[in-house]
Order: C-alpha cells, then structure tokens, then sequence
C-alpha cells in the first residue's frame, strides 16, 4: 500500500554524512518529501527525520540501506499514532486594507501569528503537524502567495521511548 | 614511536598482515612511496602499467586470497583511474582498501595542480570512504577501513590523504586487530519455519552466490545440500563455491545459465538462495522468477532481502553459521525422483559443437583443452563478453578462490589486471587468463607488469576480431545492424607480446589447440596464446533480457 511514513535516522554527524545519506536516497530511487537534520542532543550525533512515500516493502528496504551507511546508526519508523511529527512554515500573502483583516482571522484559526506587515503583504507563522500546513496554505491561496518557506518535519515518538535506547 | 604520516601507512598496513600492494607513484603519494622503499622487505609493491590495472590487480588478489586487496595511486587522475576497479570490487562484494594521496590540506579546495575530490566521486561505488586530514586520526582510520572492507558483506573503501598528512609526524603505538565474529541476527523460530519449508518440499533447488565465496562457506554448503537432496544451480559469481563435479551440481542459472537451471527454476517448489542477490542477469523476470516456489534467502546482508525478489523466508548473518545452523534444523531427505527429472532436462543442455573449420578453432574445445591441462588448484581469469560466459558454462570448477570474473559490473579490460594481483598473490599456482580480443585491446598495457615480473600467467585470446557480445544482441534484437561492433582490426597479439617481451603463439583452428597449449603450459614464462574464433560463434542457451527459460534461445541462425 503505497503512503507516507516518518522515518527517524540517528547519525555519526561526521562531514558528508548529510551527503551520503541523501547520495543514497537519490542512487536508490528512494521518494521523500521531506528531510530535515539537526543535532541530536547527544554529543556528536545529528537527528534525521524523513518522510517517504512508499510501500511498507519500500520502507524496509529504506531503513535496510540506510543502516548500510557506516555512520548511520540508528534507523526507525515513527508509527503515525504514536508519535508526533510538526513543522514550521514562514508564509508571506498578498494583502491590501481590504482583505487585511480577513486574512488575520482566517490564519488565527491556524494559530499562525503575524510576524512581518508589509506594505502589500503579510507574512506569518505557523506550526503544526504537515496536514495543517498544508491545510493553512490552501487556504491562504486565493489571496495570492508570494514566497513561503517550510523547515520539513521534525518528529518525536510519544511516550518515554528514545530513538538512541 | 614517533612515525611520520608513511611510516604509519606502512606500519598500519603490517599490522593487518598486508605482504603485497599494488599501485603506481606519483606527486602526492611521493611520501607514501618513500616509506614503502623503507619497507620494501616487508611490503612486495607491485608497479603497474596504469592505476585501472594495479585496482584490478589488487581485485584479483583478494579474489584468490579471501585477504583485503591494496592499492595505491595518486592524486588527480590516479585516483580518478581506480574508479573502474574499485566500482568492479563494490559490485562483487570484494575486499579492497584503496589509498589515495591528494594536496597538502592548504592546497585542497582550491582547484590546485591534479587535485580531485575522490571521496566524492567514489561515494557511490566504495562501502565507506574517508579524507584524513590530521596525521594523529591516520592510523585509527586505516585500522578501521580495513575492518569496514572485511566485515559483513565485504567491499571496497577509499582513504584520502592529504600530502602534507604523509609527511607530518605523530605518536604512533602497534596495534593487533581484533577478529570479530559476524553475529546471527535471525531467530530460531525463523530457523525452524524455514527447516519446515524446506522437509516439506517436494522439488527443493539451492541458488547459490558468490556470498558462499566470500564467506568460505563451502563446506558448509555441501553438507546442506547432500543432507536435503537439493540440486544446485549457481551464479558466475558463485563458481567453485560447490564441485561442478557433484552430482548435485547443475550449472550456472540465468541469462546464459544452463536449460536445467531455466526449467529448474520454473519448475521447483522451494528455491533456497544462498549469498546470491537475485540479479537481473539471473532473475530476468523478478515477477515470474520461481513463479511456482516459494524462495528462502539467506544473506549476511540484510538490504538483499526483498531487494529484486520477494522473500518467504530469510535467514540474516554469515552464510558459515546460517547454512550450518539450518543444516541441524533440516531432515535428510532424498529427492530421487525431482533430481532424475533435473537430469533429464540436462540432456538438452549438452550443447552440440559447430563443424569443424580449417579457419577457426571453437571456444568451448579451446577450454576444455585448457581444463585438461589445468589442475584444480589452478586460477582462472576472465574479462567480459563472450569468452567469459563460455568459460562461466564450461569450465570444471572444483574449489573456490580458483576463479576471478567481473560479475556485477561487467568490467571489460578487467581480466589482465586480476591475472597480475591472481599470480603475485599465489606463486607457484597456474593462472590462466581467457580474454577476447575486445577486452584484451582494453588494458593489454599490463603485459608491462606480467613482464617485469616474470608472472607466469597463460593468456588466451579467443579472438574473433568482433566485440562479440553486443554484436550477438545486433543480431538478435537489432535486425543484424552491426554498428560498430565489426571492428575487424588486424592485431597480431602474438606479434604484440613479443614486443612487450612475453612469448606469443597462434592458434589457427582445433588441430593444432592441444600442442601449441601442451607447449604454453610447458614453459613456465608468461605466454599469450592468440586464438582465432569465428565471428558469428554465439552464446547459446540465451534467455532474452527480462524473460524467462519459456522463452530461452537455443538455436541461431
């Protein structure tokens, strides 16, 4: 069954690591849409977390060449209901004083908040799980988007469980 | 001690039991290379003609040795000319520790005179690769790339090596390496369901690999395969992981494999895969492949599993544990009546031999001519093309180690180089090299280092003047449009051995193949054997690219 699945690698972060990883990921053939890396918050490791698009076959031939990866040590799926996996996106709307007001209501039910008013725009900010961002951004859309940016995802699994255990 | 960046190579290099390394001088390794003049008692280097030939050579080596190959170049275009032998050695799972030099570190990043990124460009086709940038990190790093070469399933790492890095001195204390064992990782339910499997089966067959190769799991193989009756079908890459001799031996499997192994495969029940990985050359249809069996794969590498075909069952760790492990589960069984049937279906594969031809001698007469007058301890050598599948089909292997072919990647130019590592790395053993005229005009060059030292290495030349192999798909899938595959070039390689100072001889046709190879294996100097083919000889069986034995070629033309 082809679907979207979180996947959270834990990495030597050596230089070029990022570069082997995604190396890979193309040499493979491998679908994200999304990768993010960040230090792990344990001394000399990053965090990798991605997003794939696959069959669970896909998935587990993922995990098993991402584990291939020398400075690769730790490579888990993130089971949807049991994790929670966020994003940030910065998103700048075309706006005049006649939709200005619309605009700041319609994006407070995303919780996203004003951070820049330009003289034609507005910019925002908002986080939340990937399906209400994508959510937000349709919706802003009739309004004309100029530029936006989103950071990837970023995901935990709940409970006392650690990637690193 | 205090040991310049060299002398830790070179030290580092004793303490892995490394006696010979292959490789070729040059600006940035001149550090390198003075150390290894200081180390010349202890450490055989062995120049090559290009670096292409000295990464093959180190192939080759550990091929016929199972120890980690070395080889040297360096910066710029010597490390950029190893990337077709370390790719080969990645694509076969082979063993292979490369050192590169490159610029002193405050050159590097700067586009300065022969500097490349090889970590780079070689990230793809190395199992790991790394720049040492501090001499103090030297000696840890080459301990450890021998251990990621050696380790699970085997294969090529790069160290880079800035020149400064060579030259700088740092606290230098011996190390042992310390031998791990690879663990099991599969349990023992999954022993016992895939013991089930196999007493259940009715018409069981063993695909093997050169994994059985790699892991020195022969022993371990026979005994699995005589206690469950299983016939045994191979990979090239496999050969001489199980006697041809057996009589559970059928042959190689795949798109020049034998008709039993096609209708074997078709045919079975259960198909146990054993350090094989299912290749397109083998598994031409994934969706059809053993369309009637269910398939068992056991594999160090847990990434094969469900790579190209879906698995049933799968034992994960090395296949010296895993096959002895699963032969404890297993009943002993017999199988007479699937194994008579498999004979049955090996008549039609004794291939008929063309009519004799005062013009051309036949390759298969050619290598078994060869074969009678080799031993089994003998080395064979191939390049690739048409030559290498006849030697895949007709060649007795007895034991393993005995055989170096680029598999994977279908190296052409690879054979010379491995036949030069094949014979440093075993004096006293015959190593044969067949090689086609394409090939061999590839990286002929060598013949510089099997003279200069005086490796006895027979080479025949099964020359048909025409690159044979894709001229052979012309003829079947492309209306017989010979582009550029007739090259008909005049090539005397008697006449060009002998410039090289190695022996050349001819043969003209079969009459003559036994003297002038009875007079070849005479002589204990290097000889190239210049033998004319046809050029309309095929490989036949022949199963078309992503199809399946239903649909195999046995006649042309």
């Amino acid at each position: 069954m082809e679907n979207k699945q979180i996947i959270s690698l834990l990495a030597h972060n050596h230089p070029g690591v990022l570069l082997r990883i995604t190396s890979l990921i193309s040499r493979r053939g491998f679908n994200i849409d999304s990768l993010t890396a960040s230090p792990a918050g344990i001394e000399g490791f990053s965090r990798l977390t991605v997003r794939l698009s696959g069959d669970d076959d896909k998935v587990e031939q993922f995990i098993n060449q991402m584990l291939k990866i020398v400075d690769v040590k730790k490579a888990e799926v993130l089971p949807e209901e049991s994790s929670v996996a966020m994003e940030l996106i910065l998103i700048k709307v075309n706006s005049d004083s006649s939709n200005k007001n619309d605009i700041i209501a319609l994006t407070s039910t995303y919780h996203a908040s004003l951070v820049n008013l330009g003289e034609r725009s507005l910019t925002f900010r908002a986080s939340g799980t990937p399906s209400q961002i994508d959510a937000l951004i349709e919706e802003l859309s009739p309004f004309g988007i100029l530029e936006m940016a989103r950071t990837g995802i970023a995901a935990l699994e709940n409970g006392d469980n650690c990637l690193a255990d | 001690m205090q040991l310049n960046g060299s002398e830790i190579i070179a030290e580092c290099l004793l303490e892995q039991g490394v006696d010979t390394v292959f490789g070729y001088p040059g600006g940035a390794v001149l550090n390198i290379y003075d150390a290894l003049y200081k180390y010349s008692d202890r450490i055989t280097h062995i120049l090559s003609s290009h670096e292409q030939g000295a990464a093959h050579a180190a192939d080759g080596y550990a091929r016929t040795t199972g120890k980690c190959g070395v080889v040297i170049a360096t910066s710029g275009p010597g490390a950029t000319n190893l990337v077709t032998g370390i790719a080969t050695a990645f694509m076969d799972s082979i063993p292979m520790v490369a050192i590169t030099g490159n610029v002193s570190n405050d050159l590097l990043a700067r586009d300065s005179f022969q500097e490349v990124d090889i970590c780079g460009i070689t990230l793809p086709v190395t199992k790991h690769n790394f720049i040492v940038k501090n001499v103090n990190d030297l000696a840890n790093v080459i301990r450890k790339a021998f251990r990621i070469a050696m380790s699970g399933r085997k294969g090529p790492v790069l160290i880079d090596i800035p020149k400064d890095v060579t030259g700088a001195v740092c606290e230098y204390t011996p190390e042992t390496p310390v031998e791990t064992a690879e663990p099991v990782l599969s349990e023992d339910s999954e022993f016992q369901a895939a013991a089930n499997a196999i007493n259940n089966a009715k018409r069981p067959m063993i695909y093997m690999g050169g994994g059985v190769v790699s892991s020195d799991a022969e022993k371990q193989l026979l005994a699995f395969a005589e206690k469950t009756d299983c016939p045994v079908a191979t990979s090239i890459m496999g050969l001489g992981g199980f006697p041809s001799s057996h009589r559970l031996f059928m042959g190689t499997i795949g798109m020049h494999g034998g008709y039993e192994t096609g209708k074997a495969t078709d045919n079975c029940d259960l198909i146990i895969t054993v350090g094989a990985r299912f290749s397109d050359r083998v598994a031409g249809d994934r969706e059809k492949f053993g369309k009637n069996a269910a398939i068992i794969q056991l594999d160090i590498d847990k990434a094969e599993i469900n790579k190209n075909v879906r698995t049933d069952y799968s034992l994960v760790g090395d296949l010296k544990d895993t096959l002895a492990k699963l032969t404890e589960y297993v009943d002993e069984i017999k199988h007479d009546e699937w194994n008579a049937q498999v004979n049955e279906w090996a008549k039609k594969s004794e291939v008929t031999e063309t009519p004799e031809s005062e013009d051309y001698a036949h390759p298969y007469h050619i290598i078994e001519a060869v074969r009678a007058l080799t031993d089994d301890d003998d080395i064979i050598v191939t390049d690739v093309g048409q030559h290498q599948m006849w030697v895949s089909q007709k060649y007795r292997f007895e034991k393993p180690r005995r055989w170096c072919t680029s598999g994977g990647l279908g190296t052409m130019g690879y054979g010379l180089g491995a036949a030069v590592g094949s014979a440093a790395a075993n004096p006293g053993k015959r190593v044969v090299l067949f090689t086609g005229d394409g090939s061999f005009h590839m990286n002929l060059n060598e013949l510089a280092t099997v003279r200069s030292y005086d490796l006895p290495i027979i080479i025949v030349v099964l020359n048909n003047t025409v690159l044979g192999m894709v001229r052979q798909w012309q003829k079947l899938f492309y209306g017989r449009r010979f582009s550029q595959t007739d090259p008909h070039r005049k090539t005397d390689f008697a006449a060009v051995a002998e410039a090289f100072g190695v022996r050349g001889m001819r043969i003209k046709n079969d009459d003559d193949a036994e003297e002038v190879l009875k007079a070849a294996f005479a002589s204990k100097e290097p000889v190239v054997i210049d033998c004319r083919i046809s050029p309309d000889e095929n490989v036949l069986p022949m199963i078309p690219p992503g199809k399946t034995v239903d649909d195999m070629i046995t006649e042309m033309e």
